[in-house]
């Protein structure tokens, strides 16, 4: 029994020292360790934040109505008296929610029709990056609007619109990965044994192809969060009462000589929020393939 | 020449899908566009006369047949009518193309000033802290939401200190003066993002071109590093630079989208937002077309200059 304990123990600290030995590689790369503190910071506000704030986000204040930065409202209210912040708050939830869901379907999309493409080859691959390249021949935002005028308005299509856009880089780059690895003996290995497509596949293909998927997925987040509040401030993402940083600053910028911060604050808390996954997407590049810093 | 029409052959499959995704995602759109006709004149349209404007539209025809009727149309100029404009859809979209391209060419230019320099001192000095600052800026760059960029500037320079006007365009040809402050700002906001990506491109094309054995014999030869760079790395460093600066047309007519929404500029990109918002789908569709096959030309004539400039490129 002491002994089943004492594994378990050991466990804790064998996973507890790989973490901290994570961090600390993470930490050496300055551009990982700014990413990585401005992405946990912005998970913590939207996580913690809205439960410390004196005022709700729909708590509305006739008596202040567009009132500049004071201590009551760090960043003055909007047109209706409510508190910027509270709101920046909220917002941040629904806009990094969006992010997030928008590249894990993007890649749940992308990364599957990538590896069985890169490994079929032939034919189908030949049609599949055909049809990859004229999707990528549009310009993102411009094909996100389409897709977004396709499907509605609202949340759910925003995401849905972003995640198409996205997957088309998820399928490319995890189909240049499979080409490289696909003929690596231990692959032919799993084949000759008898291994089943799906098995060589997940199994054996895309645990070694995952390095530029993370890295990908970390800048694609970024790209969703910038897209997202594009639709948005152009009025096709999301629809009050629900409201991201990008419809705020839509309204906003109605205000921009009266009460500048109503749009200026949530489009820099955009700006923060895409610097600090673009950061992180870039200081785990560096980190997993050292030599591409010096490449450049 | 060979080269040449091997190029042109290749982008035509290109052309050919990317018509065929506008043309389905345009049928997928809400509102079946008899309706919408129908609609416009009476609410209650009989049965029989939408199977009689559905016959007359072609739209009981199997759909490769409408694909290819829609692209023979296209091809002569006939984008169909705009029901929000009550105007052909050539005469709404064409007057918007010069704004667009105006300020898209200013940031462009501005762009390269910026970021060919930029890039080439810090391949120079990779990982020196010079280098740094031109990574950081270039992501801060990639980061910068064009209404962000643009609601500073705008409030800064336009409603702060009064230097240009906040919003509105005027063309070229009525008063080049007014058109150049009008545009100005717009301009900036885009070269933003124009230069994150530009910058990187550079900084690692020089990297690598800088590692060639002919650029050791120049400074071997005792040339001084200003002249290494200048006169011999820029020639070929600027290659893949060309490319990039085709593939930006793209971002730029993103950029478009935003940056005239955030200016009033009535080019392509606001049509496009309107249309959409008025649900005038010929329009969409035709601002659509337009952007993508003017992405797919630009790359097109970046590869044929590629070509062109450098032989090496010209076999596969």
């Amino acid at each position: 029994m002491e002994e089943v304990s004492d594994m378990r123990a050991e466990d804790r600290r064998m996973r507890f020292d790989r973490v901290r030995h994570g961090l600390r590689v993470l930490f050496r790369n300055p551009l990982a360790a700014v990413g990585t503190i401005l992405v946990v910071t912005q998970v913590l506000i939207a996580l913690v934040a809205p439960m410390l704030l004196p005022h709700g986000p729909n708590d509305m204040d006739y008596t202040s109505v567009l009132s500049g930065p004071s201590f009551r409202h760090p960043f003055g209210t909007d047109e209706l008296g409510r508190d910027i912040l509270s709101r920046l708050v909220a917002g941040a939830q629904l806009s990094l929610s969006v992010g997030v869901a928008s590249v894990v379907l993007a890649a749940l999309v992308g990364v599957p029709l990538g590896l069985v493409a890169g490994y079929a080859g032939g034919i189908l691959d030949e049609v599949f990056m055909r049809i990859l390249d004229s999707i990528i021949a549009l310009p993102p935002l411009v094909l996100a609007l389409t897709i977004a005028a396709v499907l509605g308005t609202g949340l759910v299509n925003t995401t849905i619109a972003i995640a198409l856009v996205s997957a088309p880089a998820f399928a490319r780059l995890v189909r240049g990965q499979v080409l490289s690895l696909k003929h690596n003996d231990y692959v032919m290995a799993a084949y000759s044994m008898g291994a089943p497509v799906r098995v060589i596949l997940f199994r054996h293909i895309l645990p070694n192809a995952i390095n530029p998927v993370i890295v990908q997925a970390s800048l694609a987040i970024g790209f969703s969060v910038i897209t997202e509040s594009s639709l948005s401030f152009i009025g096709l993402g999301a629809q009050p009462p629900q409201s991201t940083w990008g419809s705020m600053v839509q309204v906003g910028f109605q205000y921009l000589e009266l009460q500048p911060s109503f749009a200026l604050a949530p489009a820099t808390a955009i700006f923060l929020a895409v610097l600090g996954f673009i950061m992180l997407g870039e200081g785990l590049r560096q980190i997993l393939d050292p030599m591409a810093r010096s490449r450049g | 020449m060979l080269f040449i029409l091997k190029r042109v052959l290749a982008a035509i499959p290109v052309i050919i899908m990317t018509s065929v995704i506008i043309f389905l995602l345009m049928r997928l759109l809400p509102g079946d566009p008899i309706m919408m006709i129908a609609g416009e004149a009476q609410s209650d349209t009989s049965p029989e006369v939408i199977a009689q404007l559905r016959q007359q539209y072609g739209l009981d025809r199997p759909l490769y047949v409408q694909y290819v009727a829609w692209v023979e149309r296209a091809l002569s100029g006939d984008f169909g009518y705009s029901v929000y404009n009550r105007q052909p859809v050539l005469d709404v979209v064409l007057p918007r193309i010069l704004p667009t391209l105006q300020i898209g060419l200013m940031a462009w230019v501005l762009a390269v000033l910026i970021s060919v320099p930029l890039g080439a001192y810090s391949a120079v000095r990779l990982n020196s802290w010079t280098d740094w600052v031109g990574t950081v800026f270039s992501m801060i760059g990639a980061a910068m939401p064009y209404f962000l960029a643009g609601g500073l500037l705008i409030y800064l320079v336009a409603l702060r200190w009064g230097l240009l006007p906040a919003s509105g365009y005027v063309s070229p040809f009525t008063d080049p003066l007014e058109s150049l402050r009008t545009t100005i700002l717009p301009a900036l906001t885009l070269t933003f993002a124009l230069t994150a990506v530009l910058t990187r491109q550079s900084r690692s094309s020089f990297a690598e071109v800088l590692n060639y054995p002919y650029i050791r014999t120049a400074r071997a030869k005792g040339l001084s590093e200003r002249g290494v760079v200048v006169k011999h790395a820029f020639r070929n460093a600027m290659l893949p630079i060309a490319t990039i600066l085709g593939l930006q047309l793209g971002t730029m007519f993103s950029g478009a989208v935003v940056t005239e929404t955030v200016f009033a500029i009535p080019g392509m990109g606001r049509l496009l937002v309107n249309a959409i918002l008025s649900r005038d789908y010929a329009v969409v569709q035709a601002v659509v077309l337009f952007i993508t096959m003017a992405v797919v030309f630009a790359n097109l004539l970046v590869d044929l200059a590629y070509g062109l400039l450098d032989p090496r490129t010209r076999q596969g």
